[in-house]
């Protein structure tokens, strides 16, 4: 008696490789089906990766743009069946695959949802904490800070200050300064914040939140944000 | 809300996601294939989705393009359907309870078998132990913790056929 078919099936199941190609007979099948079904009632196993939810999002508005402004864009687009395989493998390397994937295939998407209004960070204790010199900040640039608890960027426009928090609102990526750019951008899934906090770009189902804001103020030539009082 | 339809192909796609992966799970138990699948039937069915189409039409004609997606996967992979998607639902099934029989239907499987043999299945596939941990679980060696999951397997599948026969 031969059981080599259903062995690797399932070890290949157990191991949540995908499916390899045999012929199974009739009960052979019946025990494939049982073992699928046993294996899909694991708890918590049959939730979507977030990763896998966004990019597929990513394809199909590249697949449904190219169909409604075929002019306006380069036939980059792959074929239907590559999109599928390929989707895979960037899901193998999903930060890669996503920073790749936004600069070939989705020239700045900007979505325009309507984001939840943007608070202002209030601590239960706070203190004012010095994050720089007024010299270190002058008119139009910005200044990144971390005072352990908190982390932020701080920026000079129209002698005003203003300060956000570093920390993407997706999944808590820490995000860096693209000074000539003047934006906040996140190392995780492209998303990118204005200095002011807003969400700019983004490659999500849904719209991060907007960053919240510190109270900042400038006293006797330093620059000071209102943060958490750090733990005695 | 019955008559409402989706304002487009971003709504379709973010309310219907997650219950047409879990379907595609339940149907190939691996999450790759699961993946793929997912999206072939996205590709597949946005463009030509009417955009006055109602969200129980919507849901029906994604369900539909799943159906026909992992019969072709099966006759690609196997040369028959392993698992299927039930061609006939309600009307405006509600996405929630695509899969929700599933467990119900492992647990009565299960406690139509010997405890070994109900055992060793729900520790190698519920509870994703190893085979070793697996029989240090149950006080038996490697080599007869295989044969017990085999015919584990075996038993199990034979009670599934006179169940649904």
């Amino acid at each position: 008696m031969s059981d080599r078919t259903i062995r690797r099936f399932v070890e290949g199941l157990l191991r949540g490789q995908r499916t390899e190609h045999a012929r199974p007979d009739d009960f052979e099948a019946e025990q494939m089906k049982t073992a699928i079904e046993l294996r899909a009632a694991r708890l918590g196993s049959d939730a979507p990766r977030e990763e896998f939810v966004t990019d597929l999002h990513r394809k199909l508005a590249a697949e449904m743009s190219e169909e409604q402004a075929p002019v306006s864009h380069p036939r980059w687009a792959p074929r239907r069946r590559e999109v599928v395989i390929g989707g895979s493998v960037a899901a193998a390397s999903a930060a890669a695959g996503l920073v790749v994937g936004r600069n070939l295939l989705t020239p700045a998407v900007t979505q325009q949802a309507t984001p939840p209004t943007q608070g202002e960070l209030e601590p239960n204790a706070g203190t004012w904490r010095t994050v720089g010199a007024s010299g270190d900040l002058p008119e139009g640039g910005a200044l990144a800070f971390d005072l352990g608890s908190v982390n932020g960027f701080v920026h000079r426009t129209d002698a005003k200050l203003e300060a956000v928090s570093g920390v993407c609102t997706h999944q808590g990526c820490k995000l860096w300064l693209d000074a000539p750019e003047s934006r906040l951008r996140c190392p995780c899934h492209s998303t990118s914040f204005s200095l002011e906090g807003t969400t700019v770009t983004h490659q999500l189902p849904i719209a991060p939140p907007p960053l919240p804001k510190f109270q900042v103020r400038e006293i006797n030539g330093v620059i000071e944000v209102f943060a958490p009082t750090e733990p005695a | 809300m019955a008559g409402a339809a989706y304002p487009n192909w971003d709504a379709v796609y973010r309310d219907n996601v997650t219950w047409v992966y879990r379907l595609m799970y339940g149907k190939v138990g691996n999450q790759p294939d699961a993946e793929d699948l997912t999206a072939e039937v996205f590709m597949t069915a946005l463009k030509p989705l009417r955009v006055s189409a109602t969200v129980p039409e919507v849901r029906k004609y994604l369900r539909m393009t799943a159906r026909t997606v992992l019969a072709s996967y099966w006759g690609e992979r196997m040369g028959r359907p392993v698992t299927s998607i039930e061609e006939d639902v309600p009307e405006a099934i509600e996405p929630e309870s695509v899969t929700s029989d599933a467990p119900d239907k492992v647990r009565r499987l299960l406690e139509r078998l010997p405890d070994n043999y109900r055992r060793i299945l729900e520790l190698r596939f519920l509870q994703a132990f190893s085979v070793r941990e697996a029989a240090s679980q149950m006080g038996v060696s490697v080599a007869n913790a295989k044969v017990l999951q085999f015919r584990a397997l075996r038993m199990a599948a034979q009670s599934g056929e006179e169940a649904t026969s």
